[in-house]
């Protein structure tokens, strides 16, 4: 994988750069019928993709494996093609983890892991060998989710006494502390109150541009709210992607308008 | 719904269970030092066997015990918790693996004098290494290796799946997946399932005797090349004697066992503390 420095996209609304991240004809399958087929998308350099759907119709299995995750599931056999900055992901040299390591993901039901805020925080950087100062790396990444100034600047505060909304923070902090290209967030803002949700909601919004951001949400007005870009997956299959703005007021597909305006097919 | 005179019932009947056991663990305690009351002083515990009860002790006895419990741990931590990681973490799911996996974990329900029947056979006689310590700590180590693996491998598979997975996601390989997150996370319970495994392994005497443990042992093991002796089968020897005066040397010899068998407990007690 190359790491060119180049511009990595300002998230101003202009023509489109190549994407970052491209999907081709991707199914993945666990055994009997594919939890995603044969998807193809393109994501935008630093901007907001939301992959939206009923549950179960592959938003998750799509977030994994567009980093590679899917893999450490036994079953999970993937085919198709995810190109990053140009460069096959699943070519057969490629190592996953320096994968994970460029498209971070924050997983659904996301662990903290026991122990300290720098300990969460710290674990990524440490994996990767980042020889630099982890405590200032911490203190940035805490900083970027508003987390920084809500513990006082208190690393050694042990992570489960945060409450829920700030949790989801931590573990989106300590994605952030990989330095990934593309975050993935996999219902970033569910079981949380108005208050906690709307913060991940603005902080999703103040990351893009530095990293491409996809979204997948069964909250479609989170969607609305957060994305440049939405998708629609049905039972596995990419049923429309377009502007937000467009799939939501004049969407093409008949599934895509039921889906939205909660009508049952 | 149960009726409400049943509940009752079951609830006495509980109590009943616990009061029971309380009295047994109690009456077991009791009868040990009331024996051991006048047999254990300095004098015991740095004493040798002799020919009189007044002058005997166990000296060479615990640093036998103490000789074995290194040896063990030393030989089946290592190899049992390496099992364990690699059954839990790198085999493959399928049958084979899963009929190894369960093969090994019957092997903990095995007699202790069955392994001492193989380590005579196998490291007395074939490797002939004779009644040594070495032989014991072998025999002693091949007995806790199953209780080991099994142990460990609950302990690791009681670290929640997140743990993991966020851990991948964070870019770790899978070797720092189990390094820095799944072993210390299962670390207290590891620690248990060893200290379990342990003790009950360096508190058998069925192995050891059939091993050839002598009866009469008086000078104490300075390297695992020397003669076996070991609490254990000291209070057994000391236990067919029909003087009273030997049988309070038993109950002392029990009781040292149980002191020493405790002080690991506590020590794994801490090491737990720690590791949380």
């Amino acid at each position: 994988m190359s790491d060119a420095p180049h511009d990595p996209g300002t998230g101003t609304p202009g023509p489109p750069a190549t994407p970052v991240l491209s999907a081709t004809g991707l199914t993945v399958r666990f055994g009997g019928r594919p939890a995603l087929a044969d998807v193809s998308l393109d994501f935008p350099r630093g901007r907001i993709v939301a992959l939206i759907g009923p549950s179960g119709s592959g938003k998750t299995t799509l977030l994994r494996a567009l980093c590679r995750m899917n893999e450490l599931i036994p079953a999970a056999v993937t085919t198709g093609s995810v190109r990053f900055e140009g460069a096959e992901l699943y070519a057969p040299e490629v190592d996953p983890a320096e994968v994970r390591r460029r498209i971070g993901v924050v997983l659904r039901e996301s662990a903290l892991f026991p122990g300290s805020i720098f300990h969460n925080v710290a674990f990524g950087p440490r994996a990767s060998g980042f020889a630099g100062d982890l405590h200032a790396l911490a203190e940035e990444v805490l900083a970027a989710v508003g987390l920084w100034a809500e513990v006082g600047g208190d690393l050694d505060l042990p992570a489960p006494a945060l409450s829920a909304g700030q949790r989801r923070r931590l573990c989106i902090a300590r994605t952030l502390a990989v330095r990934p290209r593309v975050l993935l967030l996999d219902e970033p803002a569910s079981a949380l109150d108005p208050v906690a949700a709307a913060r991940i909601e603005s902080l999703i919004h103040s990351l893009a541009g530095d990293v491409a951001v996809v979204v997948a949400t069964s909250d479609v007005r989170l969607a609305a709210r957060v994305s440049d870009v939405t998708a629609h997956l049905d039972r596995g299959e990419l049923v429309e992607c377009g502007p937000t703005g467009t799939v939501f007021t004049i969407p093409r597909s008949k599934r895509t308008e039921a889906y939205l305006t909660g009508r049952i097919p | 719904m149960t009726p409400l005179a049943t509940r009752d019932l079951l609830g006495t009947a509980c109590r009943l269970g616990a009061a029971l056991t309380l009295t047994a663990a109690i009456a077991l305690l009791g009868v040990l030092l009331v024996q051991a009351l006048g047999v254990v002083d300095v004098g015991f515990l740095a004493g040798a066997p002799s020919r009189f009860a007044s002058r005997a002790g166990v000296g060479p006895a615990i640093a036998g015990t103490l000789w074995l419990a290194v040896l063990t741990a030393a030989l089946s931590f290592p190899v049992g918790i390496g099992a364990a990681v690699y059954f839990e973490e790198y085999a493959p799911r399928n049958r084979l693996a899963g009929l190894a996996g369960s093969a090994l974990a019957n092997m903990a329900g095995v007699p202790p004098v069955v392994f001492g029947v193989a380590g005579l056979a196998l490291f007395v006689r074939g490797m002939g290494l004779g009644p040594t310590i070495l032989a014991a700590g072998l025999t002693l180590a091949m007995l806790a290796l199953p209780t080991v693996l099994v142990n460990s491998r609950t302990a690791l598979r009681q670290v929640p799946r997140g743990v993991r997975d966020a851990a991948s996601a964070l870019g770790a390989t899978r070797w720092q997946v189990i390094r820095r997150q799944v072993l210390p996370a299962a670390g207290p319970g590891i620690v248990t399932g060893l200290t379990l495994a342990l003790t009950r392994t360096v508190g058998a005497a069925a192995p050891l005797l059939v091993l050839g443990a002598p009866a009469f042992v008086t000078h104490a093991p300075r390297t695992p090349g020397d003669i076996l002796t070991a609490l254990p089968t000291q209070a057994f020897t000391w236990s067919t004697r029909t003087e009273a005066d030997f049988v309070a040397l038993a109950a002392g010899t029990a009781v040292t066992l149980l002191v020493l068998l405790l002080t690991v407990n506590l020590g794994a007690l801490v090491l737990r503390r720690r590791l949380r």
